[in-house]
């Protein structure tokens, strides 16, 4: 076995005006929070790395088949992604996750105890969950134990009794599952921004509703598994220490029974930008922090701006070599740490800055924030900072061929958005084609200032007033019920 | 870099006991060179070429463990420093060229390290070997970047324990538990001792503590041993050393008896248990055998505590159990939360009988193999990440003085027997030997209505 099997070539940097290694070379921008010495050998190279493409088939049912043969350690990784989608679980009844909570909690053979003691004894994990998209059962195991836990997977996923008394006490845990998360900030601003963006639909619910987790019945949850489980259109995905050929049967043996059709995912519609400013505040009596998300509707993942948009985010948010982590934390001291993304999906698109900062600054770490979306808007970005962004980017990539799981959801994303076959071959020439200007005008697009959706949770008697100097406030506490006004 | 050996065949087959489970081959231990440089800097290299990228690690012996009174936080506050600049770096440069060439990095303290990292591509060795040489030479030690970083580091105590469900009764538990100051207190430390900290303290701490003799270096990834170690040779070889820091004594007095107290959290929605036994250090002849009965009660769906306390009598929303790794006098804990209307007595009562029941109810062959299969795969997984194989290497060397430890602790783990849990149980897991801290929610004192707001 060879261990190395990315191409790794030298290129020089697309545009040397950033070469840090030769500061006389032009006015260097100042960049806020950090001194430049310029002292340090830094190689002005960037290592370009092809990720590897799997091998690719399908399975006798139709089924694709991705295998990426990896044989540095001895484990495999395995994934079943069926067509289905939580979009369609009633709003706030969890009944995908109930569903798929119980596989793993009783069949014809094995009780819950028993499946749990056989998982440990073999030092595996297998898990089932329904995603945005596709209805997933996955496993990870050690190299010698494949069959087994391939047949503990097979009588999972069609064994499966979904037990009266499993799911009962699986409702029962849910409650305290709901109150945990409520005590945690981060939390309850996520929960009050997706409500913001997703109003209409079953995308505003982070978590389930106690009443929801109340109305589940057995009788629901074996109706959800007759339509969920479902072969056709599906694809198998294989990472690590086992061939295609190898694989493969086993996979036929497996499924050799499995036929249906399983439901497509919904169109749901991305919803469009926020319109002037709206300003929640979530009361959590006692806190010491102010826990901001802070951002509005952008791009899903098709938008012909999403690298461009990547590189904007490198400058604004993304790490702490960009402006937010330079000027909020090192600069102010408002934080322990700051940072932006675009969410952009197939059925999100928003983009958001999320923080805590200490109470007592509440309002100047907000202004802030403002300043930094308002500046990247109004002034071009230097041509030595865009190219330290571009720079992060591309020569970043090396460090994901680390983890062949990388390689394989590249391929995967391919698949999943249609992109082009060489996407990825080519992504460090599209980042290098972005031009300050082209910053810019996607930051114009999308980066929120007087249309923005500002979630602050905190303790409202302190944080109330400050607050209010940036707009009419809406209340709501923590339990997600609207107070005042 | 010395040779690799050939997989052989005739090894220990670790899970021959798993039901239709085929015989496993070894791990292969990890190779690694160890040199020390004329200055004291240990060097540790390890070469792994399965991807054009490196990790490097710095390990320096000192924790929260070395403060001195009135201090409490003040390594934490010193790793931060160490981010704000030396003789060649300005302040804020060393993240800013590591991120924007590609790379992660990051520094993190506890009670017996200070460990720092970076993981690059390949081609950028010299810049990590550098950033690193560079300010264990010359740290920029200045009131500026120290009031600066006080800020951030008080930042982080807010974000991770004041506005935390349950974070005071972290650091209580710690309290109660040790009374020796080494490990009495918090690694973050008191908001109090925090704004003492003086310049002063900043270069006393460089001075006797960033020393290379008080070092160690591992680099693992895309590089070449003798290559590499020529470098670090010269990046970090005219660093002087300095006397070494006299050991601090970790020792503890025997518990005589419980010690228990009831914290009321504003924060919190449900109550809280956490309880702690006093365990020797890692390196006691006890400590695998303590992992392995961690384990069985109480790490995932098919523990003992898991089983009663979370599925049969639904006491408790969760619950773990494991001991913590020191170079002193470590902790074998316990934590739940429980349910609302559940009595957290019934749940604390639920959970001393289980402990009892080790004494009655043997270890089963089965729980054995659970433990070997987990460390089974923590040795495959630590292979499949250059960062954790340079931490691991690094830390064992800084804080155990044995960077085999990588290799070795897997194979304790899976050494232990039933009689070995046994009596482990019964000599640590005693009444006398523990600290309980009640953890309840507070209700919140009557507020006034939101007023109206104006706008």
């Amino acid at each position: 076995m060879k261990p190395l099997r990315i191409l790794a070539t030298m290129l020089l940097a697309a545009a040397p005006a950033a070469a840090q290694d030769s500061p006389a070379a032009q006015q260097p921008t100042d960049f806020k929070g950090v001194v430049l010495k310029n002292k340090a050998p830094v190689s002005n190279d960037v290592l370009r790395v092809t990720f590897r493409r799997p091998f690719e088939g399908k399975l006798k049912n139709g089924m694709e088949l991705m295998v990426l043969e990896e044989h540095r350690s001895p484990t495999i990784q395995v994934e079943i992604a069926v067509p289905a989608s939580t979009m369609y679980d009633p709003e706030g009844v969890p009944i995908s996750a109930a569903m798929t909570s119980l596989m793993r909690l009783g069949t014809k053979s094995r009780d819950a105890k028993t499946i749990a003691e056989t998982l440990a004894g073999l030092g595996a994990q297998i898990t089932f969950n329904v995603g945005d998209r596709y209805a997933y059962a996955r496993f990870s195991t050690l190299s010698e134990n494949l069959d087994a836990v391939l047949e503990l997977t097979s009588d999972m996923l069609f064994n499966s009794t979904f037990p009266e008394d499993e799911l009962a006490k699986w409702k029962n845990q849910q409650l305290s599952v709901l109150q945990q998360a409520r005590a945690q900030p981060e939390f309850l601003a996520t929960e009050r921004f997706a409500q913001a963006m997703y109003p209409e639909d079953r995308r505003s619910y982070l978590l389930p509703t106690p009443e929801g987790v109340g109305r589940i019945t057995r009788a629901m949850v074996l109706d959800q598994y007759a339509k969920v489980y479902r072969p056709e259109r599906g694809r198998v995905t294989v990472l690590g220490d086992v061939t295609a050929k190898d694989i493969a049967p086993k996979l036929e043996k497996l499924m050799a029974s499995w036929t249906g059709k399983g439901s497509a995912p919904p169109d749901l519609p991305l919803p469009t930008a926020t319109k002037g400013r709206r300003i929640i505040l979530v009361n959590r009596p006692g806190s010491v922090q102010t826990a901001f998300y802070i951002g509005n509707h952008a791009i899903d993942r098709l938008s012909p701006d999403y690298i461009p948009v990547q590189v904007l985010n490198r400058v604004l948010g993304g790490g702490p070599a960009s402006r937010l982590f330079r000027n909020i934390r090192e600069e102010k001291g408002y934080t322990y740490g700051i940072s932006s993304g675009f969410s952009a999906t197939r059925y999100f698109n928003h983009f958001a800055s999320q923080t805590s900062v200490r109470t007592e600054v509440t309002a100047d770490a907000l202004r802030e924030i403002l300043k930094e979306f308002a500046d990247i808007r109004t002034t071009p970005v230097p041509a030595d900072e865009l190219q330290n962004a571009k720079r992060a980017l591309v020569a970043g990539f090396a460090l994901g061929t680390e983890n062949p799981a990388a390689a394989l959801g590249n391929a995967t994303q391919i698949k999943e958005y249609g992109l082009p076959l060489d996407y990825w071959d080519t992504y460090p020439e599209k980042v290098a084609a972005v031009t300050a200007a082209d910053v810019q005008r996607v930051a114009q697009k999308y980066i929120p200032v007087d249309d923005i959706v500002i979630v602050a949770v905190g303790d409202a008697a302190r944080i109330r007033a400050p607050l209010a100097t940036f707009g009419t406030l809406e209340e709501w506490d923590a339990e997600g019920k609207r107070v005042a006004n | 870099m010395m040779p690799r050996g050939v997989a052989t065949v005739l090894a220990v087959a670790l899970l021959t006991a798993a039901a239709g489970a085929q015989t496993a081959s070894p791990v292969r231990p990890i190779q690694f060179s160890d040199t020390r440089l004329a200055n004291g800097l240990r060097v540790i290299i390890s070469e792994d070429h399965f991807a054009p990228v490196y990790a490097i690690a710095v390990s320096y012996s000192v924790g929260s463990k070395d403060e001195r009174p009135g201090r409490t936080g003040f390594a934490h506050l010193f790793e931060h420093m160490m981010f704000k600049g030396s003789d060649n770096i300005g302040p804020g440069e060393h993240f800013f060229l590591v991120f924007n060439n590609g790379g992660s990095m990051n520094g993190t303290t506890n009670t017996d390290r200070t460990l720092y990292y970076e993981v690059m591509p390949r081609n950028q060795l010299d810049l990590g070997l550098f950033l690193e040489s560079d300010r264990m030479r010359s740290l920029a030690i200045t009131k500026e970047n120290l009031d600066n970083q006080r800020q951030a580091v008080q930042e982080e105590r807010r974000l991770r324990l004041d506005n935390q469900p349950y974070g005071k009764s972290a650091e209580r538990f710690n309290e109660l538990a040790y009374d020796n100051p080494a490990y009495h207190h918090s690694v973050i430390g008191s908001m109090e001792d925090l704004n003492a900290a003086t310049v002063e303290d900043v270069a006393g701490f460089f001075r006797t503590y960033y020393a290379p003799n008080n070092a160690v270096v591992a680099i693992v990834g895309d590089v070449d041993t003798k290559d590499t170690l020529t470098r670090v040779e010269k990046y970090f070889g005219n660093i002087p050393r300095q006397p070494s820091p006299a050991p601090v004594d970790l020792a503890e007095p025997e518990m005589k008896a419980e010690r228990r107290e009831t914290m009321q959290d504003r924060l919190a929605r449900l109550p809280q248990i956490n309880i702690g036994y006093k365990i020797p250090p890692a390196t006691h002849a006890d400590f695998p055998a303590l992992s392995a009965l961690g384990q069985i009660l109480g790490n995932g769906e098919s523990s003992r505590l898991y089983q009663r306390l979370v599925k049969t009598q639904e006491l408790c929303a969760n619950i773990g159990s494991g001991s913590t790794q020191r170079l002193g006098p470590g902790l074998f804990n316990i934590t739940c939360a429980v349910r609302p209307g559940k009595n957290i007595a019934d749940a604390e009562a639920a959970i001393t009988d289980e402990i009892a029941r080790l004494q009655t109810a043997a270890v089963t062959s089965e729980e054995l193999q659970r433990i070997r299969s987990s460390a089974r795969r923590g040795s495959v997984s630590i292979r499949e990440s250059t960062l954790a194989r340079a931490q691991s290497l690094a830390d064992n060397a800084a804080v155990y003085n044995d960077p085999n430890r990588i290799n070795t602790n897997a194979q304790k783990i899976a050494a232990v027997t039933a009689a070995d849990v046994q009596r482990v149980a019964g000599r640590y897991l005693q009444t006398t030997n523990r600290v309980v801290v009640h953890t309840l929610p507070a209700t919140a004192p009557a507020v006034a209505p939101p007023a109206p707001v104006a706008k």
